[in-house]
C-alpha cells in the first residue's frame, strides 16, 4: 500500500480541498464510481478463517481497502461479578488501529460500533447453548476503507462459526449510501463522506430475518424498499462466499459481481 | 429491571394481543403528553415533557466557537443524554452509561441526518456567524428525571420543544478584521433570533410484544418486548433515521409495514406536539 506513490517520496497529508473536486461527478448518472464500479456492484470480497492461532475462532475479511480481523474467544466462565444467567453472554468490542484512518487515531469516533455489532449478532447466536458463560468477539479494523461496520459484522459471524458457536444462520451485512439521486452499494470511505444518507442492513439469508437495520439521512419509503432489496441481494451473494470459505472449498480471491437490475 | 410475576406477564401479553392494554389504551394510542417550555432560565431554550410517568427535560445552550476546519461553513451540535440515578437505582454510577450513550447516538443521528447534512433537522449552516472563524456550538442536553418506558420518543419531543423555545442571541461582527485574525464580536443580550424547527423530526418507537406491535410502551410492556424499532419522521413524511433494538430477527416486509404505521402515528404526534408547544409558549409569555 505504502509504496504506491513510487517516484514521489514527498509526504502526503490528506486535505479536504483536494477531495472536494471529485464529488461533483456523483450527481451525474453516466459517470462511474471512482473505482470504476457500477452503482450496485460490490467491491471484490475476500474471506479467510483460522487466521489467529490463539483464538477459538477467527476470520479475516477484506473488501477493497477495508480490512478487518475478528477473533472469538470462549465460551469462558462469566466474571464473578456478573449475575447468574441461564443463557450465554456475548461481549463485543470493535477497535481501530491508529493507522486505519486517513488522519491518525480517528477511529475512536466510532464508539457505538461495539454495541451495534452486539445487536447485530445477538439475534443469530443460540445463547441457550452456553449458559453461565461468556463469548468474547474482538474486532480490529486494520484499514478503514468505507463500509467498516458491515464488513466487521459479516467477518464476526464467520469467526463465530469458525469457533463452533451455535448460530441459527450466518449473519451478513451490507450498506448502501444515498448520493444525489443514486443508491450506491458498498460505499468507499470517500463516497461515505459525501453521502446524503446511509442504510445498513444486517440479514440472515436462510431465515429471511433482519437482525439489525440502521438508517440515517432523509429517505422516502420507496427508496428504503429499494435499498433493502439491493442489500438483501448482495447479502445472499456474500453468504455463498462465506459458506464456501467455511467449507474450505476455495481460499483464493473471490470476485464478486452483484449487479442488480 | 421490572419484576413481574408470570401472571402479570401473561396479562400484559394477552391484553396486547386483544388490543386492550393494561392502562386501557389501544395498541396504537399514545399516552397524553404534557409540554412545558422555558423551565431552565440558564439555558437558551428548554422544555420538559411528560408522557405518563416518563418525565424528561431537554436544554439547549448556545456558545460561540470555531467551526471544524473540514467543514468551515457549518456550526456544531452536540447531543448528550444523562440518565439520573433519581429515575432508577440502576442508573447509579456507570449503570446508566450504556443507555445514555445509546440514546445520545440515536438522537444525534435523527437530528443531524446524513454526513453531507441533507435531511438534517437542524440546519448546521444557519449556525455560522463568520465562515471558517466563528460559529455557534449548540449543546443539547437531555435529562431523564423519571423513567417509565419510551424514553427516546419523549426525549425527541422534548428536544423539539426546547429548540422551538430557543433564542439565539444576535451577533454583530466588528468590521475591519482581515486575514487570519479572529474578528471581534458583540453578542446582543436583547435581540434574539428564533430557531427554525419545522424540519425537526419526531421519533416513534414501535415495540413488538408477541405478534403485535405497540406505540408508547410503558417500562412494564418494554420488559416483555422482543424487539423495538425507532423511526424518526419529519413533517413531510420522510424517514430521517431508523434504529432497531432487541435481538430477535424481523421479516423485511414487516419493517415496511411498521414504517407505514409509524408514519400515521407520527402525523398525529407532530400535530399534538405543535399545539402543545404553541400553548406552552403562550402560557410562558403570559406569566
Amino acid at each position: 500500500m505504502a509504496g504506491k506513490g513510487g517516484a514521489t517520496p514527498s509526504t502526503y497529508s490528506p486535505s479536504p480541498t483536494t477531495q472536494k473536486t471529485k464529488s461533483l461527478s456523483f450527481g451525474n448518472d453516466d459517470v462511474l464510481r471512482p473505482d470504476d464500479r457500477e452503482w450496485h456492484q460490490c467491491r471484490p470480497a475476500f474471506f479467510q478463517i483460522g487466521v489467529v492461532a490463539a483464538a477459538a475462532g477467527s476470520a479475516y475479511a477484506d473488501f477493497g481497502s477495508t480490512k478487518v480481523i475478528v477473533s472469538v474467544f470462549g465460551p469462558r466462565e462469566s466474571k464473578k461479578a456478573m449475575m447468574y444467567s441461564d443463557i450465554g453472554r456475548l461481549n463485543c468490542n470493535v477497535s481501530y488501529t491508529t493507522f486505519a484512518t486517513p488522519v491518525r487515531g480517528q477511529g475512536s469516533d466510532h464508539k457505538e460500533f461495539s454495541s451495534m455489532l452486539h445487536k447485530a449478532l445477538e439475534g443469530a447466536i443460540i445463547l441457550e447453548t452456553f449458559p453461565k458463560t461468556t463469548v468474547d468477539v474482538f474486532a480490529l479494523v486494520l484499514e478503514s476503507g468505507g463500509s467498516d461496520l458491515p464488513v466487521v459484522i459479516s467477518c464476526a459471524s464467520l469467526a463465530l462459526a469458525d469457533a463452533g458457536i451455535m448460530m441459527y444462520d450466518l449473519v451478513t451485512s451490507v450498506s448502501v449510501s444515498f448520493l444525489g439521486k443514486n443508491l450506491v452499494l458498498d460505499p468507499t470511505l470517500e463516497e461515505e463522506s459525501y453521502q446524503d444518507g446511509s442504510l445498513i442492513l444486517t440479514w440472515m439469508p436462510s431465515r429471511n430475518k433482519v437482525t439489525q437495520l440502521t438508517i440515517t439521512g432523509e429517505w422516502s419509503t420507496p427508496k428504503i424498499n429499494e435499498g433493502m432489496k439491493i442489500c438483501m441481494d448482495a447479502c445472499s451473494k456474500f453468504s455463498q462466499i462465506m459458506k464456501s470459505c467455511l467449507k474450505g472449498l476455495d481460499s483464493a480471491l473471490e470476485e464478486e459481481d452483484s449487479n442488480v437490475d | 429491571m421490572v419484576g413481574l410475576s408470570i401472571g402479570e406477564k401473561h396479562f400484559i401479553q394477552g391484553g396486547i394481543a386483544q388490543d386492550l392494554r393494561s392502562d386501557g389504551r389501544k395498541r396504537l394510542t399514545t399516552r397524553p403528553i404534557y409540554v412545558e417550555t422555558g423551565v431552565i432560565s440558564q439555558a437558551n431554550g428548554s422544555a420538559r415533557v411528560r408522557m405518563g410517568a416518563t418525565d424528561v427535560i431537554a436544554s439547549v445552550k448556545a456558545e460561540l466557537g470555531r467551526p471544524n476546519a473540514l467543514q468551515p461553513d457549518k456550526g456544531k451540535v452536540v447531543v448528550n443524554v444523562d440518565c439520573s440515578p433519581t429515575a432508577a437505582p440502576m442508573f447509579e454510577g456507570r449503570g446508566g452509561e450504556e443507555l445514555s450513550a445509546e440514546l445520545s447516538v440515536a438522537l444525534q443521528r435523527c437530528l443531524l441526518g446524513g454526513k453531507s447534512g441533507s435531511g438534517a433537522g437542524i440546519d448546521l449552516s444557519s449556525l455560522v456567524v463568520v465562515e471558517g472563524k466563528i460559529c455557534w456550538d449548540l449543546y443539547i442536553d437531555g435529562l431523564v428525571v423519571s423513567s417509565d418506558g419510551n424514553l427516546l420518543d419523549a426525549l425527541g419531543a422534548a428536544i423539539k420543544a426546547a429548540l422551538s423555545n430557543t433564542g439565539i442571541p444576535k451577533v454583530n461582527v466588528a468590521a475591519g478584521a482581515s486575514g487570519d485574525e479572529q474578528p471581534e464580536v458583540d453578542v446582543s443580550d436583547e435581540e434574539f433570533l428564533q430557531f427554525d424547527t419545522s424540519r425537526v423530526p419526531v421519533i416513534v418507537t414501535l415495540t413488538k410484544v408477541g405478534r403485535h406491535y405497540i406505540v408508547d410502551a410503558t417500562s412494564e410492556e418494554e420488559s416483555q418486548m422482543c424487539l423495538a424499532v425507532s423511526i424518526s419522521i419529519n413533517r413531510q413524511g420522510h424517514i430521517c433515521g431508523l434504529a432497531k433494538r432487541g435481538g430477535a430477527g424481523l421479516d423485511p416486509s414487516i419493517i415496511l409495514d411498521m414504517i407505514s404505521v409509524a408514519k400515521t402515528v407520527s402525523e398525529q404526534l407532530i400535530n399534538t406536539l405543535d399545539s402543545h408547544i404553541a400553548a406552552a409558549e403562550a402560557g410562558e409569555e403570559e406569566s
